[in-house]
């Protein structure tokens, strides 16, 4: 047992670090009206592309990097730090869907383009409600001469927007069950648009499916979707905790150096404990994440309990830290010009992707009694 | 990193469960004799073992269901022999160390005073030096186990012209010495005796019971609170012991609770909080196998694991509704459970879950710790801390 990271895991997260620091540059999202059309959305990509991180989780088997979730963990964890607008994550979801759903066929055709950066992949499993659980009709797939026919709408789906290859899913009308289908963002039958999504560092997509052609991907079993889903959870807590670190270490030093009353904020009990209480929620939201990313590098028994414990602790965790820090900055934090809001935004908006903060804790209860039995 | 516990099939596991068998209900000075009391200490006393051999041996211990020597001791196992090794003599070490880690004489701390809690530093009592002896004077409050204790690890004030944290001695004192007087203080659960007053009038303690140097005191007091082993075991509601969260939903499940989604919510919170601190008393292991330097992750762990406790019997009390306020009406089947000690008592681990926020520094106090230790905020500043102690008294009735 050794639950500290390793050098690599250490050395990749500085180079990270040291890579998006020079190269996110937020101050256009920070002037009134902006949108996310000032993120630099496909600027950052390229630049992260020329890093290789565009097929991070792809293996090297197809020409990717084969990092494990844990290695994922510390590049993730700086993206979300950096708040770094770029179709990273959206991509990361739809090659961990490829891996898992596709077949060996379409892995060898996509996956190499994805890795060398020349194509991009999202996943779209939202309804309107943002509901990603196997009960939504209002996506349907009916087999026809060119194969299945998609029908219907998908919503926020993350990156949708620019991506080649949309992994959708559906309701098959022939097996009257749901089914993972693969389609080509090149069809005339399909529209993509980008949601008024109030996370400004975030493309989150309407996609809307009028009879395009989907190419079914793997027969499914319950354990494939759940894999793929705990890597989403375990991602977006990522996210939650590297920005809940940043956002505490950026309260903290305002708090050192804005003057009242002839001391410094942070000489004040209110504040310190405050900043106390946020530095215990960000330590464990970093465990969580870490225990996360170990029992799904593992494959571990206890994957999904520990990704659902990581979402649900980590997501609470940031949205509470980013309102504490408005707080603490006291009225220049509710202005748009800071950069707090950003990090509230997302912490808002991880929080409700993919199931929020209660339903994961009443799987925990589940997967614990499992566990335990 | 690697997050796998030692495997059921470690052999450092054999050897330990062979002992146990040959040792089915081990005495205190068994065990101590074993070095399995404080296995991370060096031979004789322990087995110098690595964090993860002592994990092993907690664990096996557990499952033999011998209660440990740090519940029935904690004073001396947890805190004050590590410091008797570090700052005793020969003759110390001779005299002290096996008794109290056999539980054969109970210790306890003599530090909180009346007039000072949070600002330790602060105390009044005195040690006068006369020929071979020191006479002590002063009144202690807050001791844990002063009315079984054989040995009172004392902080006294042997200068008075020194600023306070400087003038400050430790002492090895008999607690049956003429003088001493022992009072309980009944705590608000009335339940059992946890807490005591301790009277000192004109005690006469030998010089060769100094512990370190004189003017030591301060360094030693300090280092003893700091000792405390990291909790390895199960994070239970009070100090480390008693029900955790993981018994609490054990408990919620077999009295049908987890169907309320509020209280499955709540418990589902409070599990997590739990698997959490668990993992990061993990890591803090971790650091030690990796001579990492221990820095203020303990305040922060001790920050987070006290109001977790207190969440961990609130809700098991919050279930029983009217039931719950019948005295010593326990919330779950007995079976539910698996704590050792006085704290396995829901009813009694609730009424007593207001202490865990209060001793071994206040809530308020950690906060400041973690915020200006961690964080870097700005220390508070105490206007006493450079003055001769006689002159903070003058101000004071000035």
């Amino acid at each position: 047992m050794n639950f500290l990271l390793d050098e690599d895991h250490l050395a990749l997260k500085q180079s990270a670090a040291v890579f998006l620091d020079k190269e996110i540059v937020l101050d256009a999202l920070l002037k009134p009206g902006a949108s996310v059309d000032q993120a630099n959305y496909r600027g950052n990509w390229e630049k992260i592309a020329a890093m290789g991180w565009t097929g991070i989780t792809v293996p090297e088997s197809y020409g990717g990097l084969g990092l494990s979730c844990v290695d994922v963990a510390m590049v993730l964890g700086e993206m979300g730090r950096t708040l770094a607008p770029s179709p990273f994550l959206g991509n990361l979801i739809g090659t961990w869907a490829l891996l898992r759903l596709g077949t060996e066929e379409q892995k060898q055709r996509i996956l190499p383009a994805v890795a060398a950066g020349t194509a991009r992949l999202a996943l779209a499993v939202g309804d309107a409600a943002g509901d990603v659980a196997d009960h939504s009709r209002e996506l349907g797939a009916e087999r026809s001469a060119q194969g299945f026919l998609l029908k219907g709408a998908r919503a926020f789906a993350i990156d949708a927007a620019g991506a080649d290859w949309l992994i959708v899913d559906a309701h098959n009308a022939e097996t009257g069950r749901r089914g993972f289908f693969l389609v080509d963002t090149k069809s005339d039958d399909l529209t993509v648009d980008i949601m008024n999504w109030r996370d400004l560092t975030r493309q989150v997509c309407d996609v809307r499916l009028n009879g395009c052609v989907g190419e079914e991907l793997a027969p499914l079993t319950p354990a494939d979707w759940a894999w793929v889903r705990d890597r989403i959870l375990f991602a977006l807590a990522a996210e939650c905790a590297a920005g809940t670190q940043q956002i505490l270490s950026m309260t903290a030093e305002y708090a050192k150096e804005r003057v009242a009353f002839g001391k410094p904020i942070g000489s004040y009990q209110a504040i310190k404990h405050s900043l106390a209480d946020m530095l215990g929620q960000a330590e464990c939201a970093n465990v969580a994440v870490l225990y996360a990313a170990w029992a799904l590098s593992e494959e571990a028994p206890q994957a999904s309990l520990a990704a659902a414990m990581a979402k649900a602790f980590a997501a609470d965790a940031y949205v509470d830290c980013t309102h504490r820090s408005i707080q603490i900055f006291g009225a220049i934090g509710f202005t748009w010009e800071m950069k707090n809001h950003l990090y509230l935004k997302r912490a808002h908006a991880n929080a409700e992707l993919f199931g929020n903060s209660r339903a994961h804790r009443s799987r925990v209860i589940d997967l614990a009694q499992q566990a335990a039995a | 990193m690697d997050f796998r516990l030692p495997a059921e099939n470690d052999p450092r596991r054999a050897v330990v469960r062979k002992w146990l068998s040959e040792h089915p209900k081990p005495s205190g000075r068994q065990l101590a004799e074993a070095g399995y009391t404080v296995p991370h200490w060096p031979k004789p006393w322990g087995v110098a073992a690595e964090p993860e051999l002592q994990f092993i041996i907690d664990e096996e211990m557990g499952r033999a269901g011998v209660m440990p020597p740090n519940l029935i001791n904690p004073v001396a196992v947890n805190n004050c022999a590590q410091t008797l090794l570090s700052h005793g003599t020969d003759a110390q070490h001779e005299r002290f160390l096996m008794p109290a880690l056999a539980c054969e004489e109970i210790w306890c701390m003599l530090f909180s005073e009346p007039a000072g809690g949070s600002d330790l530093a602060a105390l009044r009592t005195t040690a006068r030096r006369d020929g071979d002896h020191y006479v002590v004077k002063g009144q202690k409050t807050w001791t844990s186990l002063a009315h079984k204790a054989q040995i009172g690890v004392l902080i006294a004030r042997t200068d008075t012209a020194a600023p306070k944290h400087a003038g400050l001695s430790a002492f090895l004192m008999d607690m049956k010495s003429p003088g001493v007087t022992v009072r309980p203080i009944i705590d608000l659960s009335g339940c059992k005796n946890e807490y005591n007053e301790v009277f000192l009038d004109d005690v006469r303690v030998p010089a060769d019971r100094l512990l370190g140097k004189e003017g030591e005191g301060w360094r030693i007091a300090t280092s003893q609170l700091q000792t405390e082993r990291v909790a390895l075991s199960k994070p239970g509601a009070i100090w480390g012991a008693g029900p955790s969260a993981r018994d609490l939903v054990n408990g919620l499940a077999v009295s049908g609770h987890l169907s309320d989604p509020v209280v499955r919510d709540e418990a589902a919170k409070i599990f997590i909080e739990g698997e959490l601190l668990r993992l990061l008393a993990y890591r803090a292991l971790s650091d030690r196998m990796n001579a990492k330097p221990s820095g203020p992750e303990g305040a922060i762990r001790k920050m987070l694991a006290a109001p977790h406790g207190q969440h961990i019997v609130e809700m098991a009390k919050k279930v029983q509704g009217p039931r719950g306020m019948i005295a010593g009406e326990q919330p779950f089947p007995s079976q539910v459970g698996s704590g050792k000690g006085m704290f396995a008592d829901w009813d009694y681990a609730f009424w007593f879950s207001p202490a865990v926020t209060l001793g071994v520094g206040t809530q308020e106090i950690l906060k400041n710790i973690v915020a200006e230790r961690t964080l870097g905020l700005p220390r508070e500043n105490d206007p006493t801390a450079k003055l001769p102690w006689t002159e903070i008294n003058r101000a004071k009735s000035a």
